[in-house]
């Protein structure tokens, strides 16, 4: 495990911002340094699966991840860039207006190397529809809270469908209250509460869809 | 149906006490949003016609033939006649999108609280200097354009409603559990700074944070104690979500959320007060710190990501359970599921006493009748199978 990967996963913010620096100015390929932070992310990830890691410190991890990517990215452009392990678009579902479920999976999604397209909150069927069809994403993930967002799940499935998009998208829809039985109701492939678990389940669906 | 030989308040306080009960009472968190709608109004109608909306509440006990305690008696606010009360509220009310009034949030929907932060890092020296009441009043214009008369004008009204809707169910035989609510000083620095912010000073500034709280936790305890008074319910409620072990790992709920909890509820029980522990999102890990809370003095009402099963083998002999049909089974579910699912609480949970059977937080304002009436008479007709 490389020093930035390691001051990530013991969550070292101030080592992580330290050694970004030092590897820039050390002339170091910016996509190395995104693997390095991808690395450490990765590693909170399985102690969050082995419950070492909560939900706290996804969070502390993901803005270190986040802080890191804000000063490496702009060196991104015009230089090789970082292959994307899959398109994917994502929102919380019309009518309902949390976001802290769906933004730390986005930051997940991002750090596990996705091409993220998050719509934000309360996003209409029609807004998914089209952001499908203008990226080709293949995963779609919606985000919802409260029970009535269950509903706009289902007509967000059902105008997929419509869009002739069902057997080239894959749909999984989380949040706190997200049960198999609602996964059902709404017509999604995969459901999940939890964060990590929804990433492992976009990245199977990644290599499904390749 | 099981013959009854007790009235609502005797088995719910028997539930609470840990002594035997002729059946498990059952007790919904009942707000406005589901009879405002099963009664063809819109929620946001109900929100804002404070007799109308409680109509509906009574009307839709009265359909399914009643139940043995609410939670809360209504959806008024109970409030102390303080500034820092009403600007504590005005935070809050004012975190909160409601139906009809935003785009977002339809006319049918159930209020929504926005995730930002309404306290900055800044504000922590204040807090610790002053106290909450102190930083309120220096504050007040920030959070709330009423002049002060106003706010404690509002916050009286408020708190005879909330009197008010407690006396309607006692003409009615039912017990209200909560005179006062109140967030631990983890839960409201979190939804007042975001949860993001929040574990960010957690993890940078853990000593000031504690002090922070250090500077709340007085002012929080002995304004609700005063709230329950004027309202005249022996009851509080605490709202717990964000210190649980779905956010963090045991050694930050041991140094900020136990310890203030135990305060909290301690200053309660000294009163004569029943904590209602309001715990949203999973707290299975944390459970076994209950046994160091005063015995028969407390309920954990559960949401149903909780392992409640788990929660009796804990809590059992120690404190009353409460809960937890999901939210997602009163929605979308059958009467055979949710019938099925409350006879398992019942025999389960319900076994030995300790238990009152509830909806995992609010009931939703999606559910259907038929599934909310067949909660209802479950409780009604089936004893725990020992």
């Amino acid at each position: 495990m490389s020093e930035l990967a390691d001051a990530i996963a013991e969550l070292n913010e101030d080592e992580a911002k330290r050694l970004v620096r030092e590897k820039i100015d050390a002339g170091v390929e910016p996509l190395s340094i995104v693997d390095e932070c991808r690395e450490g992310m990765d590693i909170v990830g399985g102690r969050y699966k082995n419950k070492e890691y909560f939900l706290s410190e996804l969070i502390v991890s993901g803005e270190i991840f986040k802080e890191a990517m804000a000063v490496v990215e702009p060196l991104l452009k015009g230089g090789k860039q970082a292959e994307s392990l899959s398109k994917m678009v994502l929102g919380t579902v019309k009518g309902d207006i949390h976001n802290i479920g769906k933004d730390i999976v986005g930051t997940l999604l991002t750090a596990a190397g996705f091409e993220v397209y998050d719509l934000g909150i309360d996003i209409a069927p029609r807004i998914f529809v089209d952001k499908l069809v203008e990226t080709g994403a293949p995963i779609l993930g919606m985000s919802g809270l409260l029970t009535p967002s269950f509903e706009s799940m289902k007509e967000t499935v059902k105008a997929v469908e419509e869009a002739g998009l069902r057997d080239k998208v894959k749909i999984i829809v989380g949040g706190g209250i997200v049960t198999e039985q609602v996964g059902k109701y709404v017509g999604a492939d995969a459901f999940t509460s939890d964060g990590p678990e929804g990433v492992e389940i976009c990245k199977k669906f990644a290599r499904e869809t390749k | 149906m099981i013959k009854e030989t007790m009235t609502s308040k005797e088995r719910v306080e028997a539930a609470i006490k840990l002594e035997p009960y002729d059946r498990v009472p059952v007790a919904p968190l009942m707000d406005v949003m589901f009879p405002s709608r099963h009664k063809g109004m819109t929620v946001a109608y109900g929100i804002s016609h404070w007799k109308e909306g409680l109509q509906a509440i009574v009307d839709i006990f009265d359909e399914v033939g009643g139940w043995d305690a609410m939670i809360l008696p209504g959806y008024s606010l109970a409030l102390t006649p303080k500034v820092a009360s009403g600007v504590m509220a005005s935070m809050g009310t004012r975190g909160y999108k409601f139906p009809g009034q935003d785009a977002a949030v339809s006319e049918n929907s159930q209020p929504q609280y926005e995730e930002r932060e309404r306290l900055t890092v800044d504000n922590y020296d204040e807090i610790i200097k002053y106290g909450w009441s102190g930083f309120a009043e220096r504050n007040r214009e920030r959070y709330t354009s009423f002049p002060p008369e106003q706010i404690i004008a509002w916050a009286k009204k408020q708190t005879e409603h909330y009197a008010r809707e407690g006396e309607t169910w006692a003409q009615k035989g039912v017990p209200s559990l909560c005179g006062a609510i109140v967030e631990s000083p983890l839960m409201f620095l979190s939804t007042k700074r975001s949860l993001t912010s929040f574990t960010m000073d957690l993890h940078r500034i853990p000593d000031k944070v504690e002090a922070v709280m250090d500077a709340l936790v007085d002012d929080f305890t002995m304004d609700t104690i005063e709230a329950a008074r004027l309202t005249g319910i022996p009851g509080v409620m605490l709202v717990l979500e964000r210190g649980g072990c779905f956010y963090y790992p045991l050694k930050i709920f041991e140094r900020f959320e136990f310890p203030y909890m135990k305060k909290m509820v301690e200053a309660f029980a000294a009163e004569g007060l029943i904590t209602v522990m309001h715990f949203d999102q999973d707290w299975t890990l944390n459970l076994p710190y209950l046994k160091e809370l005063p015995e028969k003095m407390c309920i954990a009402e559960l949401d149903s990501t909780t392992d409640i099963f788990k929660a009796k083998e804990i809590l059992k002999g120690h404190m009353c359970i409460m809960g937890d049909v999901p939210a997602s089974l009163s929605a979308i579910g059958t009467p055979e599921d949710m019938e099925a699912y409350c006879k398992k609480l019942i025999d389960v949970v319900g076994d030995g006493g300790g238990f009152i059977l509830s909806s995992g937080c609010t009931i939703p304002a999606n559910a259907k009748f038929e599934n909310f009436k067949t909660m209802i008479d479950t409780a009604k007709n089936h004893l725990p199978a020992s």
